[in-house]
C-alpha cells in the first residue's frame, strides 16, 4: 500500500520532494540569469515564483495521504494524556474491562482445546466407537461373538480392534505389586488409529492368539521403569514388553494408561459377557450412516446364531463419532461456561460504555470547544473512539493475565472437562483477546459518539444533547440488569440444586467408614475355593483390628461407583415381550455383614446366610427402590428372576429388601440387586469398617492386618467415606461456585452502573432539586423520585433479564438436580435480591439529593 | 491568468503527451505554449503531479537530464493517455458549449 510506505518511508520522500524542488528553484534563476538578472536576484524571484517552500511540503504530504496517520498517532498521544489525568475512571475501566476480556479469554482457551482441537490421530474424523445399542438407548460394549461377527462381516471400516480396560496387579522386577489401570488391546486398534512404536512393535494379530507368548506395548514414560525387551508381571503372568510407544502417547481410543498388552479371546461359549470397546476407522467415502446400516444388517444376521443365551432382539453393533465419545458431554459444560462468561463481558462492556458516556458529558465543555475551533465531528468521535481502543488495548493486556491465570485455575478447580488439562495460552488466545478487544473498544467508544451526532449545533453544543445521552445511560443501565439477571438465576438454580443434593441421605451414616479395596491377582486366586480361603483368613482379622467396631465385604463402594457392574435381568412373572429389551440394575456382591456395618436396615424377608453358597440356587436381596419400580405392590420378597440372558438356568429367588444406598451418585436412583459373594467371587473386593477413634489409624492398621496374609495383594489406599460423599458433590459445588461468582460479579457491576447513573443525576440536577425544597417539596419526595427513576430502570431490565432467562436456563437443565431450569421460586428469589441491590444502589444517591439545601439553588452558578 | 478549477490535470498531462519532462519542464511548456498566458503556481503543480501519479496517470522516474543533471521526469501510463483523451473531449464540449452561450446574440 503506497499509504503506508509514504508513511514508513517519510524521511526519503521528503528528501526527494526538497531534492526535486531545489532542482526547480535552480533552473528557473538559471533562466532568470540567462535573461539577464543577477544571480542574487534571480534565486529570489525564482523562491518567490515557487511560493511557500513549507506550505508546499505540506500541501505534497496530504497528497500523498500521509497525513491521516500522522493525524492518528497525533490521537493516540493525545488519548493517552487524556486518559492519565482522569486516572479513577481509566483504571476502573481497565479492570472492568480486564476482568471481561479475561474470563472469556480463560473459556475460549479451554473451548479451543478441547472443542476445537482434533484427536492425536490422523483423519480423526474417520475414528469410530464400536458399542451396543438397544431400542430403549441402552448402550454397553460388545460381547466376543459381536466382536467376531463384526469383525467378519463389516463392509464399512478399513481397520477394525477392541479395547477393554482392566486393573490388574503390576509388578516390575521384584517391586511390590501396584493395582494400576491399564487396556487389554488388539493388533487392529494400532491400525484404526494409525499408531506406530517408536522403538521395536506394536501388537500384532498373531499376538491375538489364545495361547501365544504373553506379550505388551508400553508408553514412553513406563519404558524409563521396564523398556523394550523386559519383562513385567501383570496379574501374575510374566509379558515381554515388545514396544515403546512415541513419547506422549497415553491414549489409545477410549482408554488411557501406560501398558497395552494383547487382548487374547478365548471363543465364545454364549453371547455375553459384554465387555469389549470397538475402535474402528471408517473406509475412505464409507458415511457414518451407511457404517450404522452396514452393522445392523450384522447384529441381524448374528441373531438367531445365539438366541438361546440372548433375548435382546433389537440389540445392535452401532458406530459413534470416536471424538464425540472422548469429549462426552465437555461441549454442553463449556458452552453453559461459554454463555455465562459472555454475559459477564457484556455487562463490563455495558458498564464501561456508560462510565464513558459519563465522561464524554462531563467533557462537554473541551469538547465544544474543539468543535468551534474547527475540528470536525468525524474528528471528535476518532479521538474518542481512539481513547477507547486504547483502554480496551490496556484492558486485553491485562485480561490476557488474566486469562492466563484463570485458566490454570478452571484446569484446577472447574468441573471436570476431558482434555481440558491440556489446555495451554497459545497464539489462538492472543488472538482472541485481540479482536475481543478491538470490538469492546469500538463498543465503549461508540456510545458517546452515538449521543455526540445528537448535537445539532456544533458551534454551541456537541455533547450539548443531554437528552440522548440521558438516554443511552439509562438504556446501559437497563441492560446491565438484565444481562445479570440470567446469571444470577443460574447460580441460584444451581445453588438450589446443590443444597437439595447435600440433603439427599446416601442411605447410610458415613461417619467413621473406611474402606480399602482388595485386588486377588487371578494368577494366584484363579479359583473361588482360594478366594473364599482368602476372606475366610481376611474378616476376623480386620475384625480384631483396634478401632475397628464392624466390618463387611462389597464389590462396589457408595455414594458413587465408576466401576460398576450392571446386569440384565428377566422376572419370571413379567417376561420382556420378545422383542422388547430387558431391565438393567446394577449388580452388587456384598456381605449380610456390609448392611449392619452401613446401618442399612433390613426392610422385608431375610439377609444372607452361610448356607447361601455356590451349592445352593441363588438368592438375590433388592434394595427398596428397586422393589419400589418393579413390585410396587410390595410382593418383591419370593420372586424369582434370571439374569444376564440365560434363559435355562434356574432362576434365582428374591430373599430380602434393604434400605436403599446410594450407588449410582446422590442425583441418581437408588436401585440395586445384591448378591452374596460365594454365589460368584468377585477378585476385587471392598473392606468396609466402621471405626470408633481416628479412621485413619484404623484403615492403616487394617491394610497393615491384611499385608499379613499376602502382601503380594495389591491394596488401595484407604478411604473415607465421609470424603467420598463430599467428593461426590465436588462438581456440583464447583459450578455453582464458578456461576455464583459471575453472577455476584455482574451483579456488583450492575449496582455500581445504577449508582453512578443516579449519583450523576443528583450532581447535575441539585439547583433543581434546591428550587423544589425551597418551594416547599419534602425530602422524602425528592428522595422517592430518585429511587423511583434507579427502580424502573432496574424493573425493566429485571422484566427482559427474566424473558432471556427462561430462555437460558434451559441450558442448566442436565446440571440441575430435583430443581426444574425454570423454577419459579428460584426465579422470584434472584429477581428479589436483583430488586434489592438496584433499591440500595439507587437509595444511596437518592438520599444524598433529599440533603440538598434550599439555599443551593441560589448558589450554583 | 489563474487557472480553471480542474484544468491543471487536463493541461500537465497534454503536456507529457509529447514526452517524458521533469516538474519545471512541464511548467515552462505550459508557458511556452500558452505565450506566457497560463502561469501555474508551483504550489499546486507539484501536488498535482503526486495526485496523478497517485491515480496512476503518470509514472515517475529519476534520470538524468540533457543537461547532465539528476532530476525526477513524469511521463503518461497508457491509463493517463486513456484519461487525456476523455477529459480533453469533456473539456472541448464544455468549452464550445460556454461560448455558444457567450455568442448568443
Amino acid at each position: 500500500m503506497s499509504r503506508w510506505r509514504a508513511f514508513f518511508q517519510k524521511k526519503r520522500l521528503d528528501r526527494e520532494v526538497d531534492e526535486e524542488m531545489r532542482l526547480h528553484i535552480e533552473m528557473e534563476s538559471e533562466e532568470l540569469r540567462s535573461r539577464g538578472l543577477s544571480p542574487e536576484t534571480a534565486k529570489r524571484e525564482a523562491l518567490v515564483a515557487f511560493g511557500g517552500v513549507e506550505r508546499y511540503k505540506e500541501a505534497h504530504r496530504d497528497a500523498r495521504g500521509v497525513r491521516w496517520l500522522e493525524e492518528s498517532l497525533r490521537d493516540v498521544r493525545y488519548a493517552a494524556r487524556a486518559l492519565i489525568k482522569s486516572p479513577a475512571f481509566t483504571i476502573s475501566s481497565v479492570l472492568v474491562l480486564a476482568l471481561g476480556i479475561g474470563a472469556s479469554t480463560t473459556v475460549f482457551g479451554a473451548i479451543n482445546a478441547v472443542l476445537l482441537s482434533r484427536l492425536p490421530y490422523p483423519h480423526d474424523e474417520q475414528l469410530v466407537e464400536v458399542d451396543m445399542w438397544n431400542a430403549m438407548a441402552n448402550s454397553w460394549h460388545m460381547s466376543v461373538v459381536d466382536y467376531r461377527a463384526l469383525e467378519a462381516g463389516q463392509h464399512s471400516f478399513s481397520a477394525v480392534g477392541a479395547e477393554t480396560p482392566n486393573d490388574v496387579a503390576v509388578q516390575v522386577g521384584g517391586a511390590d505389586a501396584v493395582r494400576q489401570p491399564l487396556g487389554y488391546v488388539t493388533a487392529g486398534v494400532f491400525r484404526a488409529l494409525d499408531v506406530q512404536a517408536a522403538k521395536g512393535r506394536v501388537i500384532e494379530p498373531s499376538d491375538e492368539r489364545v495361547g501365544a507368548p504373553p506379550v505388551a506395548v508400553v508408553s514412553a514414560r513406563f519404558a524409563a521403569q521396564a523398556g523394550l525387551g523386559a519383562s513385567i508381571t501383570l496379574d501374575g503372568i510374566p509379558h515381554t514388553i515388545v514396544g515403546v510407544l512415541p513419547p506422549g502417547v497415553t491414549r489409545l481410543g477410549r482408554l488411557s494408561g501406560d501398558i497395552w498388552p494383547a487382548l487374547q479371546l478365548k471363543p465364545p461359549t454364549r453371547r455375553g459377557p459384554f465387555f469389549l470397546i470397538g475402535i474402528a476407522r471408517l473406509a475412505n467415502g464409507v458415511t457414518l450412516d451407511a457404517a450404522t446400516r452396514d452393522l445392523a444388517g450384522v447384529s441381524q444376521r448374528l441373531f438367531p446364531l445365539w438366541a438361546a443365551s440372548f433375548q435382546d432382539r433389537s440389540a445392535r453393533v452401532a458406530p459413534l463419532p470416536l471424538r464425540e465419545r472422548v469429549l462426552g458431554d465437555a461441549s454442553k459444560t463449556l458452552g453453559v461456561f461459554g454463555g455465562a462468561v459472555a454475559l459477564v463481558l457484556l455487562v463490563a462492556v455495558a458498564n464501561v460504555a456508560s462510565l464513558a458516556l459519563v465522561r464524554a458529558t462531563n467533557r462537554e465543555r473541551e469538547l465544544t470547544v474543539r468543535a468551534m475551533l474547527g475540528g470536525t465531528r468525524a474528528r471528535i468521535a476518532r479521538l474518542l473512539v481512539t481513547e477507547s481502543l486504547l483502554m480496551a488495548g490496556a484492558g486485553a493486556i491485562a485480561g490476557l493475565v488474566v486469562g492466563v491465570l484463570g485458566l490454570r485455575v478452571l484446569i484446577a478447580i472447574g468441573p471436570y472437562v476431558p482434555r481440558l488439562a491440556q489446555a495451554k495460552p497459545d497464539g489462538a488466545m492472543l488472538g482472541f483477546a485481540v479482536v475481543i478487544a478491538i470490538v469492546v473498544g469500538l463498543i465503549v467508544g461508540a456510545a458517546p459518539v452515538f449521543v455526540l451526532s445528537g448535537g445539532h449545533d456544533a458551534g454551541t453544543r456537541v455533547v450539548g444533547a443531554a437528552r440522548g445521552a440521558h438516554a443511552a445511560r439509562a438504556g446501559f443501565v437497563i441492560a446491565q440488569f438484565a444481562l445479570t439477571l440470567p446469571l444470577l438465576a443460574g447460580a441460584g438454580l444451581l445453588l438450589n440444586s446443590f443444597v437439595r443434593l447435600l440433603r439427599v441421605q446416601p442411605g447410610f451414616d458415613p461417619r467413621g467408614l473406611v474402606t480399602v479395596r482388595v485386588s486377588l491377582p487371578v494368577a494366584r486366586y484363579g479359583n473361588d475355593t482360594v478366594v473364599a480361603a482368602y476372606w475366610t483368613r481376611a474378616m476376623p482379622l480386620v475384625r480384631d483390628v483396634p478401632g475397628v467396631v464392624d466390618a463387611g465385604l462389597t464389590s462396589v463402594v457408595p455414594p458413587r461407583e465408576t466401576d460398576l457392574n450392571m446386569n440384565n435381568f428377566e422376572l419370571i412373572d413379567r417376561p420382556a415381550v420378545p422383542t422388547g429389551a430387558q431391565p438393567v440394575s446394577p449388580w452388587i456382591a456384598a456381605t449380610s455383614e456390609y448392611f449392619r456395618t452401613l446401618h442399612v436396615p433390613l426392610l422385608e424377608g431375610r439377609l444372607f446366610t452361610p448356607a447361601d453358597n455356590a451349592s445352593v440356587p441363588d438368592v438375590i436381596i433388592v434394595s427398596h427402590a428397586w422393589a419400589n419400580r418393579y413390585y410396587p405392590d410390595g410382593r418383591a420378597v419370593g420372586q424369582k428372576l434370571r439374569d444376564g440372558g440365560c434363559t435355562t438356568c434356574t432362576p434365582a429367588t428374591i430373599i430380602g429388601v434393604v434400605g436403599d444406598i446410594k450407588i449410582l451418585g446422590l442425583d441418581e436412583p437408588a436401585d440395586a440387586m445384591y448378591v452374596p459373594p460365594p454365589q460368584d467371587w468377585p477378585r476385587q473386593m471392598n473392606v468396609v469398617a466402621r471405626t470408633a477413634g481416628p479412621p485413619a489409624e484404623a484403615a492403616r492398621r487394617i491394610v497393615a492386618a491384611l499385608r499379613t496374609i499376602d502382601a503380594g495383594v495389591p491394596l488401595d489406599q484407604a478411604t473415607a467415606l465421609e470424603d467420598r460423599v463430599y467428593e461426590s458433590v465436588m462438581q456440583p459445588r464447583h459450578w455453582a461456585i464458578l456461576l455464583g461468582g459471575f453472577a455476584g460479579a455482574a451483579l456488583i457491576l450492575a449496582a455500581v452502573g445504577v449508582f453512578g447513573l443516579l449519583s450523576y443525576n443528583v450532581s447535575t440536577r441539585r439547583r433543581e432539586i434546591g428550587v423544589r425544597m425551597a418551594l416547599g417539596a419534602r425530602a422524602s419526595a425528592v428522595t422517592n423520585m430518585f429511587v423511583w427513576r434507579g427502580m424502573g430502570h432496574a424493573l425493566i431490565g429485571a422484566g427482559i433479564g427474566l424473558a432471556l432467562t427462561v430462555w437460558s436456563t434451559r441450558a442448566l437443565a442436565s446440571a440441575l438436580f430435583d430443581v426444574r431450569a425454570t423454577d419459579p421460586l428460584t426465579l422470584a428469589a434472584v429477581t428479589l435480591v436483583l430488586l434489592v441491590v438496584a433499591l440500595t444502589a439507587s437509595w444511596l444517591p437518592a438520599r444524598r439529593a433529599a440533603a440538598v439545601a434550599p439555599v443551593t439553588a441560589l448558589r450554583l452558578d | 491568468m489563474d487557472l480553471l478549477q480542474g484544468t491543471l490535470d487536463l493541461l500537465v498531462l497534454k503536456t507529457l503527451v509529447l514526452g517524458p519532462l521533469h516538474g519545471w519542464g512541464i511548467s515552462k511548456r505550459l508557458r511556452q505554449l500558452s505565450d506566457d498566458a497560463l502561469a501555474v503556481g508551483q504550489g499546486s503543480l507539484y501536488p498535482a503531479l503526486y495526485r496523478l501519479e497517485e491515480r496512476g496517470w503518470i509514472a515517475a522516474e529519476w534520470r538524468h537530464s540533457p543537461e547532465g543533471r539528476r532530476a525526477k521526469f513524469y511521463s503518461l501510463t497508457p491509463a493517463g493517455r486513456k484519461q487525456f483523451a476523455a477529459e480533453r473531449t469533456q473539456w472541448r464540449l464544455f468549452a464550445s458549449a460556454v461560448e455558444q452561450v457567450l455568442g448568443a446574440s
